[in-house]
């Protein structure tokens, strides 16, 4: 458990890292593509009904996103946080997986 | 259990943020985390800027083609106004020289300026005619009062003028300061001699020779040259005086016209 939200942990800060200083050259029309966000939403996607990563996924990467912007802290931690628990909940009620 | 767990979970994460954000706790662990991260994050930005960098000059290639080729339209474009403004320069400073000689308080004035040279037969084309005002035997003359001729044939947009050296050139002259009259006469090639001078009246080499108001060809004290070489010979009943015509050729540039006087 330890072990994976270190995981976690660090591939998120690499990934704000990468976002904030290196894709920022990159915009189309203006955009960057928010990675925390399409990492947050895939991961809440695809785990197991059972397995409690994207919950941490989301508030990982929250909390980087607000250190890396110039929100307080927290914003986008419950933002993230509630995007991952809509996910689940829709999941759990309305979507059978075989 | 489960859900009591949780709750307690989202609590204390609310709460430490909430804690986090009214104490300067924010900005210490913020400013750790950018401590920790510039290395990365310089590396990131630099490589990022390369590439993107790279890419953006890979896109700009077509476009450089059409600047290039919009920056030399510009460029011949403003050579071309560059040369118009010169020429305007050069007429102000003309209009500047003649309004200090005070020109235009004596004549009424038009500007010329010289589009074409015949020396050899003694005539110039102007760019004025008709439709500015100019008519036949109106004088010609340089922004220095120097006489440069009448003119003789009017079109609408241009006029011929013809040069005081012509040989069918012809009109009266003085030596102002020795009371002299004589006839200024044409002999073409740039070439003039004062004609009619009685014997007893006494006239050197360097004698300015204006014009005088006898004949009404012209406006009176128009410098035509000076007395270059006198040709005195006692059979004769006149004395006769090559002058050496005051305007210079090689700057007819610009003229004056003078309409009333």
């Amino acid at each position: 458990m330890v072990k994976k939200i270190l995981i976690l942990f660090i591939s998120f800060y690499i990934l704000t890292l990468f976002q904030s200083s290196f894709l920022v050259h990159f915009h189309f029309l203006g955009i960057v593509p928010n990675l925390l966000l399409i990492s947050v939403i895939l991961i809440n996607l695809f785990e197991s009904q059972s397995s409690n990563s994207g919950l941490f996924s989301a508030a990982i990467s929250g909390f980087f996103s607000d250190v890396f912007s110039e929100n307080f802290l927290g914003f986008h931690v419950l933002i993230f946080l509630s995007i991952s628990f809509f996910i689940k909940y829709f999941f759990k009620k309305h979507v059978q997986l075989f | 259990m489960k859900i009591a767990f949780k709750v307690a979970i989202l609590t204390l994460i609310i709460v430490l943020f909430v804690f986090l954000n009214l104490t300067p706790v924010s900005s210490k662990v913020k400013n750790a985390i950018y401590l920790l991260s510039t290395p990365v994050q310089k590396w990131f930005f630099k490589t990022g800027a390369k590439i993107s960098d790279f890419f953006e000059t890979i896109s700009e290639i077509k476009n450089l083609k059409i600047e290039n080729e919009e920056l030399k339209l510009r460029s011949q474009e403003l050579i071309a106004q560059n040369l118009i403004l010169k020429e305007l320069k050069t007429e102000n400073e003309i209009l500047r020289k003649s309004l200090e000689i005070g020109l235009e308080k004596e004549f009424k004035l038009i500007l010329v300026e010289t589009i074409g040279k015949d020396i050899s037969q003694d005539f110039l084309l102007i760019n004025k005619g008709s439709k500015d005002g100019l008519s036949k035997n109106l004088p010609v003359i340089t922004q220095q009062k120097t006489l440069v001729g009448k003119i003789t044939e009017v079109y609408e947009n241009f006029s011929k003028v013809m040069l005081l050296t012509d040989k069918e050139s012809s009109f009266d002259a003085e030596i102002p300061e020795k009371g002299i009259y004589g006839v200024v006469k044409g002999r073409g090639n740039f070439k003039l001699f004062l004609d009619l001078i009685p014997q007893d009246k006494e006239i050197k080499e360097g004698d300015l020779v204006v014009t005088s108001s006898l004949g009404g060809v012209f406006p009176r004290g128009i410098l035509v040259g000076e007395i270059k070489e006198i040709k005195k010979s006692d059979v004769e009943l006149f004395q006769k005086a090559e002058i050496q015509p005051a305007l210079d050729i090689k700057e007819l540039k610009f003229l004056f016209v003078i309409l009333e006087w």
